[in-house]
């Protein structure tokens, strides 16, 4: 019982960037308990996918190629996994806090009566044994937690908590044969697909640049749909800018058009009437570009800019557009 | 179509939540309750599903005597009748004991299909679902946006990221973690409340369902978090505080 | 009547030897008088033929369980007021309501008259011309005979000529008919007195005059005019008080479902109801586009009564006599029931019907739904976090209240969440402290109900009031004072259902028009227009209050629709909460004219009227007035800042 195994995680032909991250947290926990870094893919035929996740390093890449891996299914993934730790005993399993993790690695975690320490966001030892942190209550507080028990111990780590580190070293590639029948796997899953965008669904955007009556004239609009463009956000509006007619109503939020809680919300331009606020407050993150200081908006706000929005979201634009494009 | 609806009761969101005297779980004293919001979700479809296929839904939660209210409300709402196993000991368990519980419970049931929500608002696991389908040998699939029930088998849509879908086939009985926000949720009315006074809510004891395992994992201590800024306020010329916010965007918020 | 003395000569000599008296018929046969009876007979039978399923409609309705006579002396009142003086008849539309007070008069005074007419046929009159009161009656009648004249052919000029949109698109005609009888009565009377006693014509007229009567009684019940029956008792049997909503009584009320919920209250005044419109000419929902048409709610439950009767267990709304979208366009405003002449009350039956479709789950609403869910999850109908209003609580240094303060200030989700709504708690706790009253907040509020309460949700309505009153009778709270004047109402009467609180409550205008000595005079003659909030004035009686705070900082002004007439923002009844209106905005349409006042600063006292205005006033002017609360402007004064407003 020794080393840490990494999962890592492709979808549509590339590795997601949140499986290299992983790797760091791994070697932060083999610190800690000893061992060397492993990592594991699965898949149909990997092919050059194998090179790539070898150059992130760990002492050895698993590869676990089969016909009935070729999709992912919880099935097929716990199986497969579940054969490979029994067989290499890591005395840790990592994985990303992707929805795919989410999906199978309690059923693998449970396999040997362990369960799943899920979105951690910082490991450290104590005692020569790890100690996790992860968020409760939506993030109201932290938890430390520690593994009680025997067996291999299961990890997931949150986006953006480890920082993806340069390896220096490839890792060696070992195929390891899998034994799948497709009589294990009951879920039958269908292509993934986007959904077509006919209608703003400004609920499921992700990104929202929202603008107010700040912007003074249905001419100015293009100033802000334009930063929208290079975010690749979603515009929207508060009531008056709808209601004047220089954007339509279904791009309305607050109380009397949608509720949002979109990744980033960035307000420009809106004061921040109780009946906006209402429409996006739960939003993870908030940024309210506007002339008035006292301006309600500001209190909801995550990152405040103080200043002309004719200044301010044209340079906006274009750090935008240095920064995508570098 | 027999469906078990796993419901929990967590603190209302947003509340002040203070760190009781073990320093390892919140001081529930004055603590408001409510349905976790995923699970109302699961709720609602369940009772579309009913609403279409007809069937009963039953609604089945783990948790101490105040969880009752929770349960009345679902079956104002329209469950046919509810399991609550009562058990203030929640906080030693770790998600197999709680899931092991809440197993052996609707395997006396033998429904067609089990859905929850797909996390809890207070613990965030995400796993209680996931790992009864393993305990109950059924298959599973997680954030599901929509159920469509086809005889014996079923066809739901479920949620990847960045704004993908797909589309996942599987027999019954199966289990399913339901996405917040799918639907429009119903209100509680007051003819329900008074139907569900009718209703049979059956109550067990931890006792009754099997002795829980030895904790896998345990939390050690909870505390607040480093005080988060408030409004950050970035100062400089358009330029200067358009670069602060950039780097924001990329290294905290992790938009661009 | 004496000789008139200004005519010509040969017309004055005429009008002496015909017009001494009035000319009663001689003696009638027994074949008339059994002609005349039979004619009774018929008529009567005829009048019972409607009237009767009237009455049967109103016996099997059931019962109101809270209704009670008490307060009499009250309802006396009433009574004398809007029926003997027709106060409300006359105060909205005081040229019609006159000519219509008028033939009221006139009718109670024809009452002997007629009487003795008929007895005459049956040759047992009991007035006499020869008599000194039946001498004395009879030139009494005349006179008001003269003025029912003159009011009915006003009316039927107005009603076929002027024709106010109020009285609907289609000529009734019924109306017509109706004028043109009662006009003929008083002719036939007037004319007795052109005619020699005994005379030919003289029986002709009196036949005329009783023939017109028999026809003139079944058409009562046969249309609007059933009111002359009916809106008497409608008036003084009302539920008591403003819009009072009853409470659900037993496991099976859920408000008004079906026809069996028609309570007798509800289904006389669907059958008082009289058409005059003045309801719809007052409703803010109607006169904005919107379908809601508040007679012809009371109309559509007259009309499921007489499809379906009051045992019906069809459902009442049922998008043919009521319908959803109408009734969830209410604001309940009040302006409605406030102008009805025969007593109708329209909200507690606009809100009853809500009820029957809310406690059921019929009615299905995307922000409905959501704010139902809201306020069971946050106890706010905003949806903030509990967090947040003691952030603002600690920002604002406001005491918490522990029992040794004079005044709990209850914030109202407003006041602790709205950011306008918090500018106008701390200006209200800078006026307090100032006038050295002492005062906290509690630590916990829920909402008082009231958007659920005017929506019908009474799951969550009695779950809230409950957790209040339970919180505030702990705390031995024995005033409460508030800046919103739907928290007042709700917690001083919605709660009583509910055992209510023991605390005195006021709005902050009366308790700021209580302590006026205590702010500055400014003597500034800046211009302020007040707007009357619904829940402040129709519902509280409360208007000079305000007016005499604002008197203190400036110059009030009234918008053309002030006072009981005052036209609502388009918040309350829940509707702030449900999404975008149809057609224009009451908001706007008030703005408007709020604005066209020219005065500088609009003076709200109520956060949702001040929210719904803060984005009107700017949508519809271009330099709007200035939006402040009364408690704002009051601080300012203290500030000393009053003569320069700063903008």
């Amino acid at each position: 019982m020794s080393g840490v195994l990494v999962v890592l995680e492709h979808r549509n032909g590339a590795w997601a960037r949140m499986s290299w991250e992983a790797i760091a947290a791994a070697g932060q926990l083999a610190q800690i308990c000893g061992g060397n870094v492993y990592t594991a893919a699965l898949g149909g035929e990997l092919g050059a996918l194998s090179a790539e996740a070898a150059s992130h390093g760990g002492a050895k890449l698993h590869t676990l190629e089969h016909a009935q891996l070729a999709q992912y299914t919880p099935e097929g993934y716990t199986l497969a996994l579940e054969e490979l730790i029994r067989k290499h005993q890591p005395a840790w399993v990592v994985f990303a806090h992707t929805y795919r993790t989410r999906d199978f690695a309690p059923r693998l975690a449970t396999r040997f009566q362990q369960v799943l320490i899920a979105d951690v966001i910082s490991l450290r030892g104590e005692d020569g044994a790890p100690v996790f942190v992860r968020q409760m209550m939506q993030g109201k507080l932290n938890a430390d937690y520690r593994k009680t028990g025997d067996g291999p111990g299961f990890v997931s780590v949150q986006a953006g908590a480890f920082r993806e580190e340069v390896s220096s070293s490839t890792a060696a590639i070992e195929p390891f044969a899998v034994t799948l029948d497709a009589g294990q796997i009951r879920t039958k899953p269908g292509e993934p697909f986007r959904e077509s965008a006919q209608t703003v669904d400004l609920g499921a955007a992700s990104l929202i640049v929202s603008v107010g009556r700040g912007i003074k004239e249905q001419d100015n609009i293009p100033v802000v749909q334009e930063l929208a463009d290079a975010l690749g956000a979603e515009l929207a509006a508060s009531r008056p800018i709808c209601d004047n007619g220089w954007l339509p109503m279904e791009r309305q939020v607050g109380s009397s058009g949608q509720t949002v809680a979109p990744k980033l919300y960035l307000a420009v331009g809106i004061s921040g009437a109780i009946q906006h606020l209402v429409g996006m407050k739960g939003s993870k993150s908030i940024v309210a570009i506007n002339k008035d200081e006292n301006a309600p908006i500001f209190e909801v706000a995550d990152y405040g800019i103080v200043g002309d929005l004719f200044e301010i979201v044209p340079a906006l634009t274009e750090a935008v557009r240095k920064a995508k494009g570098a | 179509m027999k469906i078990v609806v796993a419901i929990k009761q967590v603190p209302v969101r947003d509340t002040n939540v203070r760190i009781d005297a073990s320093g390892k779980w919140i001081d529930e004293a004055d603590l408001e309750f409510e349905i976790n919001e995923p699970d109302a979700y699961a709720l609602e479809e369940a009772l579309q599903l009913k609403d279409e296929h007809g069937g009963e839904v039953i609604a089945l939660c783990a948790g101490p005597e105040h969880a009752g209210s929770m349960i009345r409300e679902a079956l104002a709402k329209g469950a046919d009748r509810a399991i609550h196993i009562e058990c203030d000991d929640l906080g030693s368990l770790d998600t197999l004991g709680v899931a092991q519980r809440l197993a052996a419970a609707v395997k006396a049931e033998n429904p067609d299909l089990i859905l929850t929500g797909l996390q809890s608002d207070d613990l965030g696991l995400g796993q209680t679902g996931v790992v009864m389908a393993e305990l109950l040998g059924i298959p599973h699939s997680t954030i599901i946006m929509h159920v469509a029930v086809d005889g014996a088998a079923i066809k739901v849509k479920r949620e990847l990221e960045d704004g993908w879908f797909q589309q996942i086939e599987m027999p019954l009985p199966a289990l399913l973690t339901i996405q917040s926000g799918i639907h429009r949720l119903r209100y509680a009315t007051l003819m329900g409340i008074k139907k569900a006074k009718t209703k049979e809510v059956k109550k067990l004891t931890p006792a009754e369902l099997g002795a829980a395992p030895a904790a896998a994992i345990t939390v050690e201590r909870i505390y607040a978090p480093e005080k988060k800024k408030q409004t950050q306020i970035l100062k400089g010329s358009p330029q200067e505080t358009a670069a602060q916010l950039v780097e924001k965007l990329k290294y905290e918020v992790r938009v661009i | 009547m004496s000789v008139p003395i200004h005519l010509p000569a040969p017309a004055a000599i005429a009008l002496a030897l015909a017009v001494p008296e009035y000319a009663e018929p001689a003696h009638f046969s027994a074949v008339s008088m059994a002609v005349l009876a039979l004619l009774i007979v018929v008529s009567a039978v005829l009048f019972w033929s409607r009237f009767g399923k009237v009455v049967k409609v109103l016996r099997q309705a059931k019962p109101d369980a809270d209704f009670s006579l008490h307060p009499v002396g009250k309802r006396v009142w009433d009574f004398f007021r809007e029926v003997i003086c027709q106060s409300k008849v006359i105060q909205e539309r005081p040229i019609p309501g006159l000519a219509h007070a008028f033939v009221f008069w006139g009718f109670l005074a024809f009452a002997l008259v007629s009487l003795n007419h008929f007895a005459t046929g049956f040759n047992l009159g009991f007035l006499s011309s020869h008599g000194v009161f039946g001498e004395f009656y009879f030139y009494f009648a005349a006179v008001f005979a003269l003025m029912v004249t003159v009011g009915i052919t006003w009316l039927f000029i107005r009603r076929f000529f002027l024709r106010p949109k109020w009285l609907g698109a289609k000529l009734s005609y019924e109306s017509g008919v109706i004028a043109g009888l009662i006009f003929l009565l008083m002719a036939t009377y007037l004319a007795g007195f052109f005619t020699p006693p005994g005379s030919a014509a003289a029986l002709a007229l009196w036949w005329v005059h009783a023939l017109t009567i028999l026809v003139f009684l079944p058409l009562i019940p046969h249309t609007k005019h059933l009111h002359l029956m009916l809106a008497p008792f409608t008036i003084f049997l009302s539920r008591g008080e403003f819009s009072r909503i009853p409470p659900l009584v037993g496991d099976e009320d859920f408000g008004l479902v079906t026809g069996r919920d028609i309570t007798k209250l509800a289904a006389l005044q669907a059958y008082s109801c009289v058409e005059c419109g003045r309801c719809t000419e007052h409703c803010p929902a109607n006169n904005t586009g919107k379908e809601l048409n508040p007679k012809q709610i009371v109309l559509g439950l007259r009309g499921f009564l007489n499809d379906l009767g009051p045992g019906s267990e069809e459902p009442v709304v049922d998008g043919k006599h009521e319908t959803l979208t109408s009734i969830f366009q209410c604001t309940t405003c009040g302006a409605c029931e406030y102008q009805c002449p025969v007593g109708i009350e329209h909200v507690p039956l606009i809100v009853g019907m809500r009820r029957g479709t809310v406690n059921t789950g019929v009615w299905e609403d995307e922000y409905g739904g959501k704010l139902f869910n809201t306020l069971e999850r946050n106890g706010n109908a905003l949806g903030m976090s509990a967090m947040e209003r003691d952030k603002f609580i600690q920002k604002e240094e406001l005491p918490i209240f522990d029992g040794t303060q004079e005044y709990c200030l209850w914030l109202g989700c407003m006041g602790a969440y709205d950011p306008q709504g918090r500018e106008i708690v701390a200006s209200f706790a800078k006026v307090m402290r100032h006038m050295d009253a002492s005062f906290g907040v509690l630590k916990k509020e829920r909402c008082t109900g009231d958007p659920v309460r005017r929506l019908g949700n009474d799951l969550l309505f009695q779950t809230l009031a409950e957790q209040n009153i339970e919180n505030i009778q702990k705390q031995n709270v024995k005033k409460i004072v508030t800046i919103c004047p739907h928290c007042v109402r709700t917690m001083a009467k919605d709660w009583q259902e509910f055992g209510g609180v023991t605390a005195e409550i006021e709005h902050h205008s009366e308790f700021m028009a209580r302590h006026q000595h205590l702010l500055p005079q400014t003597g500034s003659d800046e211009t302020i227009v007040y707007h009357d909030p619904c829940y402040l004035g129709r519902y509280r009686g409360s208007y000079e209050e305000a007016r005499e705070v604002l008197a203190r900082s400036g110059k009030v002004v009234n918008p053309p629709r002030s006072h009981e007439r005052s036209f609502c923002c388009g918040a309350g009844g829940g509707l702030v909460f449900l999404g975008e209106e149809q057609g224009d905005r009451v908001s706007h349409t008030r703005a408007r004219e709020l604005t066209a006042t020219g005065a500088k600063i609009v003076g709200a006292a109520c956060p949702f009227c001040n929210t719904m205005f803060r984005d009107a006033l700017a949508a519809t002017s271009d330099a709007p007035p200035q939006l402040l609360d009364i408690a704002q402007i009051a601080a300012r004064s203290i500030e000393g800042e009053g003569a320069t407003p700063d903008a």
